[in-house]
């Protein structure tokens, strides 16, 4: 065992107890996957591994030695590396300069010896199979190459012990796979692999073993081989999962969004998006996939006038909304799922009745002259909190204080009470727990079929396929294919135009404008 | 949950008051030869007598005015700080409108107030359409505009309003029919106290119910708890901002104009109160909530009644006032006051909480 975790308990400011009396071990030279649902306390757990926790109670053995790990100092001390899922590289330094930061080699005493720098990547890429460039700056290089940059930067520091927080979640299906290889090579050259997953699939693919973790606590330890998906997904949550959505075939009627030669710059001269034309039809879940940074956030911002166009129309039933103001937006009938639910979603200390009727709390419904119908307010948050399955205490309870995929829950069944024509659903599912995804997914597959347009934002390839009905691929901030049949649709089909590799002739694309 | 961070943050509360009287004590050690008298006299003298209670109602009356503004604000996350300087021209303006005009009694009272509501919100006009227009600080030009509006105050004061018979730069006498009665003279004896106490303790009532019972007091709440998401949700954030920069003005406006009626006869400030500066202390004692305002505002008046008897009746000057301020402030503001012993409750209430969730997962298990 080269990693012992012994009885740890941890619980955060907020109350919430993230790790109850967890047993976690690792042997050395595995590929050893940590799974759970988000909450589950998977990203806890490590963290205190690496350094940037400490736990309340239990014990941490590193190679035979108990340790205290105050900081991620003492942890690299000690060989242990993580790889974050959001990657600590500062863009405007080279991937060089990058890797050898904090640890410089100097010139004379005070000044970065830049060849020696790039030496130092060089020899490490080449002994573990990792390419880059060490003269590239961060900024310019893509996602892979990153999280590449991030793997180094541990190894170069003396890890043998590797985390890797959800690698996959923002690489394309050809990227993983260049993953998976590498990580085999690290394996037999005698590194220790911990995998942070919540995808099946790829945990049963390369992992030796696997710790499953529910609720806090750790619900066992199995080999990888011995168990089947089905097997893992029900010690995950407890029950099983389909993780198919069943649906009936779209009737799609009259066009709801229609978005015409839309065009945008960012701040940095970028151009996002470039003559971007599509419409969303009633009874639809239309499909945006590609590569994160390819123009689908400027999309959802445009949609809901976070942003200004720098050319082209947006229309939603005929009336134009560039410029109108989110709560015009709101009036005619758009709701909104925003990637990033803590900043947008919700007010994370105001209650969970007050982040339900922040879209509505204004109509004659909720008031009674000047102050509000508390009565009627109360009502409608316990009806939403009993549809949307809302775990909690009472209404009354913040926000923050829920789990990540009940705080989804909260912005969902706001989003979805208001009796919406569209939905924007921008990562609708994103790192919340399996339990959750599924609700959600079939509540929009539900509302669509009832008559809603629905546009679908998403990263995850299985959801997108799996929900959209059609789908379009953005590229370069230009829809480079349309798929009017998801239910034939490939992963590696989709990331081939992901990726730019492939693009449908014009006359292909422009049948997802339905005038 | 709740109910125990409430108890935690009185708790807190106590404590950093505790600690302030501590320091307090050590200065009084330090500098005094009677320490135990000027102690009593801080601590102990304003709760001894009937006339001095009257008098620690009648320094709240300004200052819940003020604080009450400060707290509408401040829960938008707009710090404003111009609760000084339209106080000021509040009192003002309804000086002029008591010497001026021929009104019946009641009426009179009313007219002037509503005189030094509108120009108290007005002057918060600037500063709140400065933010929302241009993008400037509310902060810095609502500074500022203590200082124009106290300039603007003395030049007609100087020069156009000022009585020249008497011997300091002061106005005309105000109507009989526009002074605020003293309250209750039959029942308490000859005080200061006016009915300005009673109106305080409703404009109370009314912004605590605002800001938690209607659409306006919740979209403010709102932007202060996350903008972005006030936004996102449709709420016109912009009018809000103008909206509860204007309430803070009309309140710190209605507060010079209540204090003015009801304790002078005529206006001769030449500087600014400071009343506006104890609203902030007070908004911030009381967590930006309107309900704890008067308890907040009568602890800074019996602070200062203790300061003003410790100064007369023993060696230690009022001054003191400002170091034991100045030390509940800091712990107040200070998040990590305590921390550690907050950890500590949170940890022990999530363990049970987790013994409550396992115990009904049991049942929940067994039923199925």
């Amino acid at each position: 065992m080269v990693v012992q975790m012994k009885g740890i308990t941890k619980v955060y400011p907020n109350g919430i107890a993230a790790n109850q009396n967890v047993d976690f071990s690792v042997r050395k030279g595995e590929i050893h996957a940590l799974m759970g649902e988000n909450g589950a306390g998977k990203s806890t757990l490590m963290k205190m591994l690496f350094g940037l926790e400490q736990p309340e109670e239990g014990e941490i053995i590193v190679g035979g030695e108990t340790v205290a790990l105050s900081s991620p100092t003492v942890a690299i001390s000690k060989g242990v590396g993580m790889v974050h899922q959001h990657f600590m590289l500062v863009p405007s330094l080279t991937v060089a300069e990058n890797i050898v930061l904090g640890m410089e080699p100097k010139k004379r005493g005070m000044f970065l010896d830049y060849g020696k720098a790039v030496a130092i990547t060089e020899e490490y890429s080449q002994k573990y199979n990792l390419h880059v460039d060490p003269h590239a700056k961060v900024m310019d290089i893509p996602v892979g190459m990153k999280q590449k940059v991030e793997i180094l930067k541990a190894l170069v520091r003396g890890a043998t012990i590797l985390i890797l927080d959800e690698p996959t979640a923002v690489l394309t299906t050809q990227e993983t796979t260049e993953l998976f290889k590498e990580l085999i090579h690290f394996k037999e050259t005698g590194h220790t692999i911990i995998f942070i997953s919540h995808k099946l699939k790829e945990v049963k693919q390369i992992t030796d073993r696997l710790t499953i973790m529910r609720g806090g606590k750790s619900v066992g330890v199995y080999n990888t081989a011995d168990v089947s998906e089905q097997d893992i997904s029900r010690l995950m949550v407890g029950r099983d999962v389909v993780l198919k959505v069943e649906k009936e075939k779209p009737v799609p009627t009259d066009v709801v969004l229609k978005v015409e030669d839309l065009s945008f710059t960012n701040d940095w001269s970028r151009k996002m998006l470039d003559g971007v034309s599509f419409t969303v039809r009633k009874g639809e879940i239309l499909g945006v996939a590609g590569v994160e940074g390819n123009g689908q956030r400027e999309l959802v911002e445009l949609l809901f006038d976070m942003a200004k166009p720098d050319g082209g129309t947006i229309q939603v039933e005929g009336q134009p909304i560039t410029g109108a103001g989110q709560s015009k937006i709101r009036g005619l009938g758009v709701s909104h799922i925003p990637e990033d639910r803590m900043l947008f979603g919700v007010a994370g200390t105001a209650t969970i009745e007050e982040n339900l009727i922040s879209d509505r709390y204004w109509k004659p419904k909720f008031n009674k002259g000047p102050l509000f119908d508390m009565k009627a307010i109360h009502q409608d948050t316990q009806q939403l909190i009993g549809d949307y399955q809302i775990l909690c205490k009472s209404g009354g309870q913040s926000v923050a204080n829920l789990s990540g995929g009940n705080i989804q829950k909260v912005v969902v069944a706001r989003e979805f009470s208001s009796d919406p024509k569209l939905i924007i659903a921008d990562q609708p599912t994103r790192g919340i727990d399996v339990g959750a995804t599924e609700f959600i997914r079939r509540k929009l597959v539900e509302l669509s079929r009832a008559g809603t347009a629905v546009l679908l934002v998403s990263a995850d390839l299985n959801e997108i396929i799996e929900l959209s009905d059609s789908l379009i691929v953005f590229y370069g901030g230009e829809i480079v294919a349309y798929f009017e049949d998801t239910s034939t649709l490939t992963d590696e089909e989709m990331g081939e135009y992901m990726l730019g590799l492939k693009r449908q002739s014009d006359e292909e694309i422009r049948r997802v404008f339905h005038a | 949950m709740r109910n125990k961070t409430l108890g935690f943050e009185i708790i807190r509360g106590a404590a950093s008051i505790l600690l302030a009287l501590a320091v307090a004590m050590v200065f009084i050690f330090i500098i005094s030869d009677e320490p135990f008298t000027a102690l009593y006299n801080l601590i102990v003298a304003p709760l001894t007598n009937m006339r001095y209670i009257w008098m620690i109602l009648e320094r709240m009356i300004p200052i819940i005015f003020t604080g009450l503004g400060v707290c509408v604000m401040f829960s938008a996350n707009q710090f404003n700080l111009a609760g000084e300087g339209t106080l000021y021209i509040g009192a003002f303006v309804s000086a002029l409108c008591a010497i001026y005009f021929d009104l019946p009694p009641v009426l009179h009272v009313i007219v002037c107030i509503l005189a030094a509501v509108v120009v108290g919100g007005l002057s918060m006009l600037i500063p709140a359409i400065l933010k929302t227009k241009l993008g400037a600080s509310e902060m810095v030009s609502s500074l500022m505009l203590n200082y124009i509006l106290l300039q603007l105050g003395l030049y007609f004061l100087n020069y156009h309003f000022s009585d020249r018979t008497q011997g300091a730069t002061m106005t005309f006498q105000f109507k009989p029919t526009a002074q605020i009665p003293k309250f209750l003279p039959n029942l308490i004896g000859r005080t200061n106290l006016s009915w300005g106490i009673v109106i305080a303790l409703a404009a109370t009532v009314v912004i605590a119910l605002f800001m938690y019972r209607t659409k306006w007091g919740y979209a403010i709440r709102m932007i202060g708890v996350n903008e972005s998401f006030a936004k996102y949700s449709g709420i016109k954030v912009g009018a809000m901002v103008v909206l509860c920069q204007v309430l803070g003005g009309v309140l710190s406006g209605m507060g010079g104009a209540v204090e003015m009626l009801g304790y002078f006869e005529r206006f001769k400030w030449r500087q600014l109160p400071g009343y506006g500066w104890n609203g902030v202390t007070i908004a911030i004692l009381a967590k930006n909530n309107p309900a704890f305002v008067p308890l907040a505002a009568f602890f800074m008046a019996y602070l200062e009644r203790g300061c003003n008897l410790m100064q007369i009746n023993s060696d230690v000057p009022a001054e003191m006032l400002s170091i034991i301020q100045a030390v509940i402030f800091l712990f107040f503001a200070a998040e990590q006051f305590l921390a550690k012993y907050r950890h500590k409750l949170v940890v022990k209430g999530a363990k049970e909480e987790l013994a409550e969730r396992t115990s009904g997962h049991g049942k929940k298990g067994a039923e199925t």
